[in-house]
């Protein structure tokens, strides 16, 4: 059963390529550097482009009203 | 051998009578159980095909982005800066971006705003030769390309603008319609809507209007010499944190971000560290805790009784053991392969219909996206361990201690 | 037949409310005959049927099984030879709810793994034997005699070659009572040892038994046969 689904899986993931290279050149061309997932605040729908060592920048980590903030991280390499 | 076989049928055939004895408590057994596997199966399938999705699709983002932080905010970058970064060697080309948020207080949505780069015309031909697509077969054929973003043919015009699926449908327009936007100066400006993008790309283009670059510096009042940020592309790919590096040490208020760091915040992304992630995975945990415990300690007398007739009857502990053992198999893989079968109709065929209201939080605008079924053997194990396992070993310890009860119990304990 | 030496059974032994249940308990059962306990409640009846029918251990003291020593086998021996030589009749039926009047009777003879086949008309043998029909039905819907007759039937599936009942008669009315010992008189006159505790008289004082064995606080009380 369970390989019946794992089968299905990729059955569908090569149905998809298609689907998935157009996403990437999107990105590619317009020079997007992140999903849009979540719209609702500035360093969620760019997750990539927000820190978390910019002073009073509001970050993922802290405790606040966008939900999407709570189950995301932002860009941990200005820490390094 | 024989009678070996046919002893263990006995016992299964017993266990699912006895099962289906308790019709009421054990559905609800078998629901809760289902409804646990399919959240923690749901967050296992989603957050794993949005990892493998953004791995693949953000291989074309750019190799180095150059931000301006200034008294601690992202600002704008001075145009100047461009031929700066340019003279650093390992540089190959620089390229500016001119973007933003702008809230519609229509609809109460947030859009991204945006200037395709390809408009100075340079990126194009540099931009190809460091896509780091897996191979020849990934690169798109020019006219596919055409398509995302120009309409028959012709680039972007002033005036003109190309809207994401997700403001086509939050404001219910297409093409042919008229956007009117207030300009910083408060004239107001009546965009033109030429084209869609593609409603495949919503996951990464729901938000997007794409305009002119004059359209978008009359809009939010930025002059010609300040741009958003910086595209930088490395002539050779292994040097790229060098560069950025250098970056960084020419231009002090320079943040610059490589391709690795944005493929690296997306393989983090709903990790299982971060906040709301750990609330509700442990949530699921401790659901499942409590009521394999529940079912642990809960041995109910009519249960024991029943323990201690087998006994007596010439049940052997194993025996009885083994009983127990196939009732918790049996309950355990029944949710267990529903639960991943929903989890998987959830997750790939209904766009995560349960987890939607947490992750559009406040935003009006959600992406109506379809997740590639990134699913591989080793998460059905991983789920396997985590739910029938426990459960299994749960039932067994405590009708362990009951069955190794001496059965004269059954003579006593009198409970009809 | 059975015979048991010196037997002592101490429950809680070592706790607040340790409780000595047997004292030095000798008897010998005879094999093919029909022994009666009798005794009042609490008298030690029941503990002495289950150490009989290798269902618990004696604290001290030795019991012997058709001239083997019982005492020391482990559990799953203990098992063994509780599943082959006895059947027991319990006070109450002890069937198990919810499932069919013919796999309550079969539960014996599950760990043999006899063929489905050759059990099944067994267990339908013996039914019909003991005049119960409704051999589909759950056995929520029988009567007190029936669901001791069910109960019958099962203690005498593996065929065993002792009958152990502990307080048959209790739940029975005379007429039901009088019918259980008539199925008794069947078994002797198969070739069964029976054990009966009781202190129904109809059981003790009827003709059909060969030995009573008189019990009073864990003890035998010498009664002249
Ligand atoms: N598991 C036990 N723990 C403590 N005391 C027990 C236990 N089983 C029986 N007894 C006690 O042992 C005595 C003898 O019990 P039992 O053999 O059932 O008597 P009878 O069957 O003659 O009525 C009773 O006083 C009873 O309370
Ligand atoms: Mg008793």
């Amino acid at each position: 059963m369970l390989s019946f689904l794992l089968l299905h899986a990729s059955i569908s993931r090569n149905a998809q390529t298609q689907n998935l290279q157009l996403k990437a050149s999107l990105v590619h061309e317009l020079g997007l550097t992140d999903l849009c997932l979540f719209t609702e605040a500035r360093y969620t729908r760019h997750l990539s482009q927000a820190d978390l060592y910019t002073a009073f920048q509001d970050h993922p980590l802290s405790l606040e009203h966008f939900p999407s903030g709570s189950f995301t991280e932002p860009n941990l390499s200005g820490i390094r | 051998m024989q009678s070996w076989l046919e002893k263990q049928r006995y016992i299964v055939d017993f266990t699912m009578s006895s099962l289906l004895r308790r019709k009421v408590k054990n559905i609800g057994l078998l629901v809760l159980y289902t409804l646990i596997v399919f959240i923690l199966a749901s967050i296992i399938f989603f957050t794993y095909a949005i990892k493998r999705e953004a791995a693949f699709i953000l291989q074309g983002s750019p190799e180095i982005i150059v931000q301006n932080l200034i008294a601690g905010r992202h600002d704008l970058l001075p145009v100047s800066f461009l031929d700066q970064i340019k003279s650093i060697r390992g540089v190959a080309n620089v390229e500016s971006r001119l973007w933003g948020y702008f809230y519609d207080s229509l609809v109460g949505a947030n859009y991204t705003l945006l200037t395709p780069p390809s408009q100075a015309g340079s990126l194009k031909s540099d931009g190809k030769k460091t896509f780091v697509g897996s191979g020849g077969s990934d690169i798109p054929t020019p006219t596919e390309e055409k398509n995302l973003y120009e309409y028959e043919g012709a680039p972007l015009e002033p005036g003109t603008l190309i809207i994401g699926n997700g403001v086509a449908r939050m404001r219910s327009i297409g093409k042919g319609d008229y956007m009117p936007f207030m300009a910083a100066d408060g004239e107001i400006m009546n965009l033109k809507i030429v084209n869609t993008l593609a409603s495949e790309s919503e996951l990464v283009s729901s938000d997007l209007i794409l305009m002119h670059e004059s359209d978008f510096r009359k809009l939010f009042g930025i002059s010609s010499t300040y741009v958003t940020d910086a595209i930088v592309t490395v002539s050779n790919p292994s040097e790229i944190e060098t560069v950025a590096n250098k970056i960084k040490k020419h231009i002090h208020t320079a943040r610059p971000i490589i391709r690795d760091e944005i493929l690296r915040t997306y393989s983090s992304i709903f990790n299982w560290r971060g906040g709301m992630m750990i609330v509700v995975f442990s949530a699921a945990v401790l659901a499942f805790v409590i009521f394999a415990w529940d079912k642990a300690s809960g041995l109910s007398a009519e249960e024991r009784q029943e323990i201690g007739i087998l006994k007596a009857v010439g049940w052997e502990t194993s025996d009885v053991i083994r009983m127990k053992f196939w009732e918790g198999a049996v309950v355990s893989l029944t949710s267990f392969f529903s639960g991943v079968i929903l989890a998987y109709i959830h997750v790939f065929f209904t766009g995560s219909i349960v987890f939607e209201p947490a992750l559009k939080g406040w935003s009006n605008l959600y992406p109506n996206f379809k997740l590639t079924p990134f699913v591989n053997a080793e998460q059905l194990t991983t789920l396997f361990f985590l739910t029938v396992i426990p459960y299994t070993v749960a039932t067994i310890v405590p009708i362990w201690r009951a069955a190794t009860i001496d059965p004269d119990t059954a003579m006593r304990h009198t409970g009809n | 037949m059975i015979e048991l030496m010196n037997v002592r059974k101490v429950f809680n032994a070592g706790k607040a409310n340790e409780f000595s249940a047997l004292n030095n308990v000798s008897l010998h059962i005879p094999g093919n005959r029909i022994t009666v306990l009798k005794g009042p409640s609490g008298s030690g009846k029941t503990t002495l049927l289950s150490i009989v029918g290798c269902m618990s251990r004696p604290t001290a003291g030795r019991v012997k099984l058709i001239d083997r020593e019982i005492t020391s086998l482990p559990e799953r021996f203990l098992t063994d030879i509780r599943r082959s030589t006895f059947g027991f009749i319990f006070q109450q039926p002890n069937l198990i709810k919810g499932i069919s009047v013919l796999e309550n009777v079969m539960l014996p003879a599950y760990p043999l793994g006899d063929q489905r086949k050759d059990l099944c008309s067994r267990a339908n043998q013996g039914l019909e034997q003991l005049n119960i029909v409704k051999s589909g039905s759950k056995v929520e819907w029988l009567s007190g005699g029936e669901a001791q007759r069910v109960s019958i039937v099962r203690a005498l599936i593996n065929n065993p070659s002792i009958i152990i009942a502990d307080e048959p008669t209790a739940h029975l009315d005379t007429k039901l009572s009088y019918r259980f010992m008539e199925i008794v008189e069947k078994f002797k006159s198969e070739g069964k040892t029976v054990i009966i505790t009781s202190h129904d008289p109809l059981v003790y004082d009827s003709s059909i038994i060969d030995k009573v064995i008189t019990m009073r606080d864990g003890k035998i009380e010498d009664t002249p046969a």
